[in-house]
C-alpha cells in the first residue's frame, strides 16, 4: 500500500458560519457620490465630515487599484452594499438588543467575555454599533470608550477627533483607505487620560451579517501619556456565495511612556474581501504591541503599520496567518523608525494548506533620524502539503549609519526529523504532527489572553487524518 | 543609438508597495552613446565555439525536460485552475492569484526552458546590450565535454560609446570553464560598459565566472547575466562591483536540473554618490538543488544601494535549498541601503533561508579591533581595504590588479599589492 501523506485538516469554521436573518435596511449597492451623502446624512454629522468623504471618493475614483498583492478583480464594487443597518439602536444592555442580534452575539460568546474578564464592550453588527457598555471602575478613572460616531456628536471629542480622524490613514494612502474614508460607519473610539492604567481590556466585535455588504468600521483610540491599554478586537462573518468586503481603518496614537497592545483575532468567512488597514504613533517611550492571527478571508491585505516618532519608542509585532483552501492571504507589517534609540521587534508565522496562498510582507524603514535604533524580523513559514504556496517579501530601506537591523526567514515543511524523535517517544505520526503545528503557533496564542488563546487555538484546530504506514 | 532610458531593470518577480522604490529601476543612459564594441578575448583558440550553441544546448535539454513532464502525473492544484482565461473570478474556491503568482503557474504550466529563460536585468536591458554588443557578435566559449578551459575579456571604458560584450558559456557534461570579465575605465572618460552573459552548464559541468568592476566614477556599468543548469551542474559567480558611478547588475539562474546549484559571491564597495543596483533570480526547478547567494558589502560617502535577491522554489524542485545573506556596513551617515531578500515557495519539500545585517561594525567587533589602538573610522576603513585585497588575491589577470589598485587611489583606500 502506498504511503499517504498525512492532513492536517481546514479551520473548522462552524461556529462562526451562521446567521439569523438579515438586517433590515440597506442603501443600494454601489457607489455613488448620493450613497456617500445618503450615509453622513443618516448620521447627521457635521459638514467637515461630509467634505472629508466626497473628498475620499473623489481618491478612490481616481486611484488604481495595486498590482502587487492578490488580485481583487472577483470584488465589484457595484454588488456591494457599503450601508446596512441593523434593526436596533445602540444599547448598554444585551437583554434591550433584539433577538436576532442578541443570540449572534451569545454564540459567538461576547457577553461572557464581558462578565468574565473585559472592562468593556462594544459589538458592531453590520454598518452600527448595536452595544456599547463600560464598568462604572473605568468610566470613574476617566476613560472614554463609545461610538466614535457618539463621540463625534459630543461637543468634548468633536474637536479631537477631527484633529486626528484620519490623519494616520490618510484617504490618499491607498484605494480602499479611500474607499474607507467615503463610507465609514460605526467603530470605536477609546480616550485614555493621563497616567491611567486599565487592567483589564476593552474589546470591539465586529459581525458582519449582511450578504453582499461592507463593513467600514473606524477604530481611533488615544492614549495619552504614561497611560496602559489593552484592546482586543474581534471579527468574524458567515460565509455565502458573494463575495464581501470589510475596509475597516484603526488609528492608535500612542503618548510618551505610554503602552497600548492591540490584540486582533481576524476569522472573517471564506468569501471576504478583507481590506483592512492599521496604524499607529508612538511618542518618545511609548510602546505599541500588536498581536495578530488572520484567519479566514478569500483575499486578505494586512499590515499593521507602527511609526516610531519618539526617541526610545518601541514596537512589538507577533503575527500568525492561516491560508487553506481557496484563500489568498498577503499579510505582515511595516515599522517606521523614525527617531533615535527606538526599537521594533517582529515576529510572524504562516502556514499554507489545502491549496492556499499565504504571503509575508513588510517594510522596515529607518529614515536618517533613528540614530542608534534597533529592529529584528523574524518570519517564518509552514507549508502543510505540495500544493500550497508561501512566499517571503520582506523589505528594508535603511538611512542611518548606527543603525542595527536583522531579518531571519525560513520556509518549509515539518521536519521528518522532528516526527521521528517523537514518534521514537512512542507519539503516534499523527499526534507528532498537531504537536510541531500547535508549537509553531504557539508564540502567538501565548501573548493572547487566555479565552483568546482557546479561540485561537479552536481557530486551528488542527485534525490530522490520513492512513500512515 | 537605441533607447535613452532603459525601463523595467532589474525588477523583482514579486513586486511589493511601490512607494519602496525597490521593485525595479529606470536607467537614464548617457546621451548621443556610439557602439564601441573594443572587446578584448584571451582565450585559448580551441575554446571558441559556434554562434547558436547555447539555443541548440537549451533546446536539447528541452526534449529531457518534456520527457519528464510526460512520465509524471497530471497537476491539478486549484492555482494552476486560476490560470484558466475562462475561470470566473468571483470563483471562491480558487485562489485569486497576484500578478506574478498568475505568471509563474502559467510558466509553470508551460514548462518551457526557453521561454522561461531571463537574464537578470530584464528584457529591455537585455536586449539593449546584446544590441550595444553587435548583432550576432556574441563571442562564444564553449569547451569540449570534460575538458577544463579558461578565458578573460576585458572590457574598457572608450570615451562617449556604450562598450559592450556578449558572451555565451556552453559547458557540456563534465567540462569546468572559468571566464573573468572585467570591467575597468584605465584612460579618462565616460560612458557605459557593460556585458551580457548567457552560460549554459551541463551535466555535471562546472562553470567558474568573476566579474570585476573597477572603473571610475564617470562611467556606468551594466553587467547582466543568465544562467541554465542542466543535471549536476555547478556554477559560482563571484561579483566585485568595487567602482562605477553607477551599476546595475542582473543574475538569474535556472535550475532545471535535479543537483544543480548556483553560489553568487558578491563583495561591493560605494562612495561618493555611487549607485549599486544588484537583482538576483534563483529558480529552483529541479530536485535537491542548491543556491547560496552571499553578499557583503560597504556604503560609504552619499552612495546608495539596492540588492534585492528572490529565491524561488518551483513546484518540482524536492529537497531544494536556497540562502540568502546580506552584510552591508554602512560607514557614513547619508548612505540609503535598501534589501529586500525575497522567497517565493511553491514546494513544501524544500527549505528557504534569508537573512540580512545592516549596520555599523558589530559592538563585540569594535570592541576587539580599538582594544588594539584601532578606531572605529580604522576598523571600518578596514573592511573596504579587505574588500580590494581579497579581490586581488582572487584575480590572476594583472590588468585586473591594475585596475583594482587604481581604484584604491583613487578612494583614497589603504591598499597594499598583493600576490595571487
Amino acid at each position: 500500500m502506498a504511503k499517504q501523506r498525512t492532513e492536517v485538516a481546514d479551520i473548522d469554521r462552524s461556529l462562526y458560519d451562521f446567521s439569523y436573518g438579515d438586517s433590515t435596511e440597506k442603501l443600494e449597492a454601489g457607489l455613488t457620490p448620493e450613497i456617500v451623502r445618503e450615509i453622513s446624512e443618516k448620521k447627521d454629522e457635521p459638514e467637515w465630515m461630509l467634505q472629508h468623504r466626497l473628498k475620499s471618493l473623489e481618491i478612490y475614483r481616481n486611484m488604481p487599484t495595486s498590482d502587487w498583492g492578490p488580485s481583487i478583480a472577483g470584488l465589484d464594487m457595484d454588488n456591494i452594499v457599503t450601508y446596512v443597518k441593523p434593526n436596533t439602536d445602540q444599547k448598554s444592555d444585551w437583554d434591550s438588543l433584539p433577538d436576532d442580534v442578541k443570540n449572534t452575539f451569545d454564540r459567538l460568546g461576547i457577553p461572557e467575555a464581558e462578565r468574565s474578564y473585559l472592562a468593556g464592550v462594544g459589538a458592531q453588527y453590520d454598518s452600527e454599533l448595536v452595544y456599547h457598555n463600560m464598568q462604572d471602575t473605568a468610566s470613574r478613572m476617566g476613560i472614554v470608550y463609545s461610538g466614535i460616531e457618539e463621540a463625534l456628536h459630543d461637543p468634548q471629542w468633536e474637536p479631537l477627533i477631527r484633529e486626528k480622524f484620519m490623519t494616520l490613514i490618510p484617504p490618499t494612502d491607498h484605494k480602499f483607505a479611500a474607499l474607507h474614508g467615503a463610507v465609514w460607519s460605526g467603530g470605536s473610539f477609546v480616550y485614555v487620560p493621563k497616567d491611567t492604567k486599565l487592567d483589564f481590556p476593552l474589546q470591539s466585535y465586529f459581525r458582519l451579517n449582511a450578504k453582499g455588504a461592507g463593513q467600514f468600521e473606524h477604530t481611533l483610540i488615544i492614549v495619552e501619556d504614561g497611560a496602559d491599554l489593552h484592546f482586543i478586537e474581534g471579527c468574524s462573518a458567515p460565509k455565502y456565495n458573494v463575495a464581501n468586503l470589510h475596509a475597516g481603518a484603526v488609528e492608535l496614537f500612542v503618548g510618551k511612556n505610554a503602552h497600548l497592545r492591540y490584540s486582533t483575532i481576524e476569522n472573517w468567512s471564506k468569501n471576504m474581501y478583507n481590506l483592512n488597514t492599521k496604524r499607529s504613533t508612538c511618542d518618545e517611550g511609548g510602546s505599541i504591541e500588536w498581536v495578530s492571527g488572520s484567519f479566514g478571508s478569500h483575499v486578505g491585505y494586512l499590515y499593521p503599520m507602527s511609526i516610531l516618532a519618539g526617541r526610545k519608542s518601541t514596537c512589538t509585532f507577533t503575527g500568525i496567518t492561516f491560508a487553506g483552501t481557496g484563500q489568498n492571504l498577503d499579510t505582515g507589517c511595516k515599522v517606521v523608525l523614525a527617531a533615535p534609540e527606538t526599537s521594533a521587534s517582529i515576529e510572524t508565522k504562516s502556514i499554507s494548506k489545502g491549496g492556499g496562498v499565504s504571503t509575508f510582507r513588510s517594510s522596515v524603514v529607518a529614515t536618517p533620524k533613528a540614530e542608534n535604533s534597533a529592529c529584528s524580523v523574524s518570519c517564518q513559514s509552514l507549508m502543510l502539503d505540495d500544493h500550497s504556496r508561501s512566499d517571503t517579501i520582506p523589505a528594508m530601506d535603511i538611512r542611518c549609519k548606527h543603525v542595527d537591523i536583522g531579518h531571519e526567514a525560513t520556509i518549509g515543511r515539518i521536519g521528518d526529523d522532528k516526527v521521528f524523535y517523537l514518534m521514537s517517544r512512542g507519539i503516534s505520526e499523527e499526534e507528532a504532527r498537531t504537536m510541531i503545528v500547535n508549537g509553531f503557533a504557539d508564540p502567538v496564542s501565548k501573548e493572547l489572553p487566555l479565552e483568546y488563546a482557546v479561540e485561537m487555538n479552536n481557530l486551528i484546530k488542527l485534525e490530522m487524518e490520513g492512513a500512515i504506514g | 543609438m537605441g533607447a535613452d532610458v532603459l525601463n523595467n531593470v532589474n525588477a523583482m518577480p514579486a513586486p511589493t508597495w511601490h512607494r519602496l522604490g525597490m521593485n525595479e529601476t529606470a536607467v537614464e543612459l548617457p546621451e548621443g552613446l556610439s557602439f564601441a564594441a573594443q572587446v578584448e578575448v584571451e582565450a585559448a583558440a580551441e575554446l571558441i565555439g559556434e554562434a547558436g550553441a547555447f539555443d541548440a544546448a537549451v533546446a536539447a535539454l528541452q526534449e529531457r525536460v518534456d520527457a519528464a513532464r510526460a512520465a509524471g502525473p497530471a497537476d491539478t492544484r486549484a492555482i494552476l485552475k486560476a490560470v484558466d482565461p475562462d475561470v470566473d473570478p468571483a470563483d471562491l474556491d480558487i485562489p485569486a492569484l497576484s500578478t506574478y503568482e498568475h505568471k509563474a503557474a502559467r510558466q509553470e504550466m508551460a514548462n518551457n526552458v526557453a521561454e522561461a529563460f531571463e537574464c537578470g536585468m530584464g528584457e529591455q536591458a537585455t536586449a539593449w546590450l546584446a544590441e550595444a554588443a553587435g548583432k550576432g557578435a556574441a563571442t562564444v566559449f564553449a569547451p569540449a565535454a570534460g575538458k577544463h578551459g579558461q578565458a578573460t575579456v576585458r572590457i574598457a571604458g572608450v570615451d562617449g560609446a556604450a562598450n559592450v560584450a556578449a558572451i555565451d558559456v556552453v559547458a557540456p557534461a563534465g567540462a569546468t570553464f572559468d571566464l573573468t570579465v572585467s570591467l575597468d575605465s584605465p584612460a579618462a572618460g565616460s560612458g557605459v560598459v557593460g556585458v551580457v552573459l548567457r552560460v549554459f552548464a551541463g551535466e555535471n559541468a562546472h562553470v567558474n565566472v568573476t566579474s570585476v568592476h573597477t572603473l571610475d566614477e564617470t562611467w556606468m556599468a551594466l553587467d547582466d547575466t543568465g544562467i541554465v543548469c542542466d543535471e549536476g551542474a555547478f556554477v559560482t559567480v563571484r561579483h566585485r562591483m568595487l567602482g562605477a558611478g553607477k551599476s546595475y547588475t542582473g543574475l538569474a539562474t535556472d535550475l532545471r536540473g535535479d543537483l544543480s546549484r548556483v553560489d553568487v559571491d558578491t563583495r561591493y564597495l560605494a562612495a561618493g554618490q555611487d549607485v549599486r543596483d544588484f537583482n538576483y533570480i534563483v529558480r529552483h526547478r529541479g530536485k535537491k538543488t542548491r543556491c547560496n547567494i552571499d553578499a557583503n558589502g560597504a556604503l560609504m560617502g552619499e552612495s546608495k544601494k539596492v540588492l534585492r535577491g528572490t529565491i524561488d522554489l518551483v513546484r518540482g524542485c524536492k529537497g531544494a535549498e536556497g540562502t540568502e545573506r546580506e552584510t552591508v556596513l554602512l560607514v557614513d551617515e547619508r548612505v540609503e541601503n535598501k534589501t529586500i531578500p525575497v522567497i517565493l515557495c511553491d514546494e513544501d519539500d524544500v527549505a528557504g533561508n534569508h537573512g540580512a545585517t545592516i549596520g555599523h561594525v558589530a559592538a563585540d567587533q569594535l570592541f576587539y579591533l580599538k582594544c588594539r589602538g584601532l578606531s572605529q573610522e580604522a576598523a571600518e576603513g578596514l573592511f573596504a581595504t579587505a574588500t580590494l585585497e581579497e579581490t586581488a588575491l582572487a584575480v590572476e589577470d594583472e590588468t585586473v590588479r591594475a585596475g583594482v589598485g587604481r581604484l584604491a587611489g583613487r578612494l583614497g583606500i589603504p591598499y597594499q599589492e598583493v600576490e595571487g
